[in-house]
């Protein structure tokens, strides 16, 4: 049958979804309607390889035109303002009208804010989509002492990228360890000490009391009354889903779109996908919100089966990297719920790995190393934690003998 | 076929089966890997990053890079799953009185 079939949000969760639809769906209509002018890139790269200049604007995309087109996938730049859900409509700000048979929301998150004086407001900058990091590289271009405010995965991947570009870098933490939400501290204490060693200078506990400008240096004053100057501020103090279009309709709302293991809203034919979605694990016996690279391409992947009417149960094991300096982090799973902690490995330049287990059975686990050491470890770990494996706790902990032993084929 | 092409590896027992090892050679770097039907070699850097591959897992027929799970078919090159995009080079393997010789080109 032919339908109708849109995709609001033109990031990664959106395209993979349109190919995925497009794999078993070969008459309907697709369109994907994007807020920005670009067709799907990848956003990893801004805040390392593109602001290092190693990675241009063309190597970001996922696909080129020609591929859209191959497949049939309308691309369309468009901001939609309203949503009528009962007859299936979105209204476009310019007056144009969608029609749809099935919907995927895949809007994705967006950055909280710093709130500021109003003379203050466009001083601050973020990094979250492409003109963002463009407009933060020509700036940085000829400014030395920068200060990122939030010391998560974002602000830190920045204050390793502009240390490498020879700036001098201090970052500003609310908490008392850097990559509080979801890092263990034992980590993020190590990650820490890479950034002082590179020069990078790293302020936990502190809250901004006010940011005053002058002559176009900004002092930064803390709640213990020192006082930080600085040419160029960056915030990355993390984000929120992107539902505003939705706040005042029928469609269920918690901490993003609720979702079930099928990408199903709490509306008919219409699905949710990627970091707008808070969805049921079925593995976890919990809904969660995830925001990152592989979530969004397997999240989209499973939102266009189901659309396309191949009934797919989303069961991915949470997974994402953080790459910072030499050193590239891994998390797998998740590392809150656990009755015991084993560790593996003491030496950064070897990888070590965390992992949280409850009943024996690893939920998650948590690694860092010096790029390339605990990747396969840890992709070993995704699959026993999937498979739900009564683990070895002798093989865990002890790195001379191999993890893959524990795979039960 | 000239035959200088052939470099040698090392004894076919310096793999373990569904493994591999890297290998260097003047001032490029290789993946030799034994898999159930057979030796099989790449390149030893995933294009997508500059990482080395000999940390990453093999899985069947596959290469799975250790920094973002970008994976490759051994046996082919193909990339198979984003972030890798770019098909891995592969070269021809031999063995020959129990040791294992690429060919470079």
């Amino acid at each position: 049958m032919k339908n109708n079939i849109i995709i609001l949000g033109g990031g990664q969760a959106g395209i993979y979804a349109a190919r995925e639809i497009r794999q078993n769906d070969s008459e309907s209509n697709i369109k994907i309607l994007g807020e920005e002018n670009l067709l799907p890139y990848e956003r990893p790269p801004l805040s390392k390889d593109f602001l290092l200049d190693k990675k241009n604007e063309e190597d970001l995309y996922f696909h080129s035109s020609e591929v859209l087109k191959n497949e049939n996938i309308e691309f369309e730049n468009i901001l939609i303002n309203k949503v009528d859900f009962e007859n299936k409509k979105l209204f476009a700000k310019n007056d144009d009208v969608y029609s749809y048979d099935s919907l995927l929301i895949s809007t994705g998150s967006e950055n909280k804010k710093l709130s500021l004086d109003d003379n203050l407001k466009n001083d601050v900058y973020y990094l979250r989509n492409l003109e963002e990091a463009k407009k933060i590289k020509e700036i940085v271009s000829n400014k030395n002492k920068i200060t990122i405010i939030g010391g998560g995965f974002i602000g830190l991947e920045i204050a390793s990228s502009l240390c490498q570009l020879q700036k001098k870098v201090t970052v500003i933490e609310i908490g008392n360890q850097l990559m509080g939400r979801i890092i263990p501290k034992q980590i993020a204490d190590l990650v820490q000490n890479a950034h002082i060693e590179h020069g990078n200078e790293i302020i936990l506990n502190k809250q901004i009391e006010k940011i005053t400008k002058k002559n176009g240096i900004y002092e930064i004053l803390l709640n213990d009354n020192s006082l930080i100057e600085t040419n160029f501020i960056i915030a990355g103090i993390g984000s929120t889903p992107s539902v505003k279009l939705f706040e005042n309709t029928n469609l269920k709302l918690d901490n993003g779109i609720v979702t079930n293991q099928f990408c199903e809203t709490s509306i008919k034919d219409v699905y949710a996908a990627g970091d707008v979605s808070n969805f049921y694990h079925p593995l976890y016996e919990r809904n969660m919100r995830l925001e990152s690279y592989q979530h969004a391409q397997n999240h989209g992947i499973c939102a266009g089966k189901n659309i396309a009417g191949v009934k797919t149960e989303y069961s991915s094991i949470p997974w994402m990297w953080s790459d910072q300096f030499n050193l590239n982090l891994q998390l797998t799973g998740i590392c809150d719920d656990y009755d015991e902690i084993i560790e593996r490995g003491n030496d950064i330049n070897n990888g070590l790995i965390y992992f949280f287990l409850k009943k024996n059975k690893i939920r998650g686990a948590c690694g860092v190393g010096i790029i390339g050491k605990v990747g396969r470890d840890i992709r070993i770990t995704s699959k026993l934690t999937e498979k739900d494996t009564i683990v070895d706790k002798q093989i865990l902990s002890d790195q001379n003998l191999k993890l893959n032993k524990l795979i039960q084929k | 076929m000239s035959e200088e092409n052939w470099i040698e590896v090392g004894s076919i027992d310096s793999i373990e089966e569904e493994d591999l090892i890297r290998f260097d050679h003047q001032d490029k770097t290789f993946c030799v890997y034994k898999l159930t039907d057979g030796f099989y070699a790449t390149d030893g850097i995933c294009t997508h990053e500059a990482v080395h591959l000999e940390d990453g897992l093999v899985m069947d027929d596959e290469i799975e890079c250790p920094m973002h799970q970008g994976i490759f078919n051994i046996k082919s090159g193909e990339a198979l799953s984003p972030p890798a995009c770019e098909d891995l080079k592969t070269y021809p393997v031999k063995v020959d009185n129990d040791k294992i010789f690429i060919k470079i080109d």
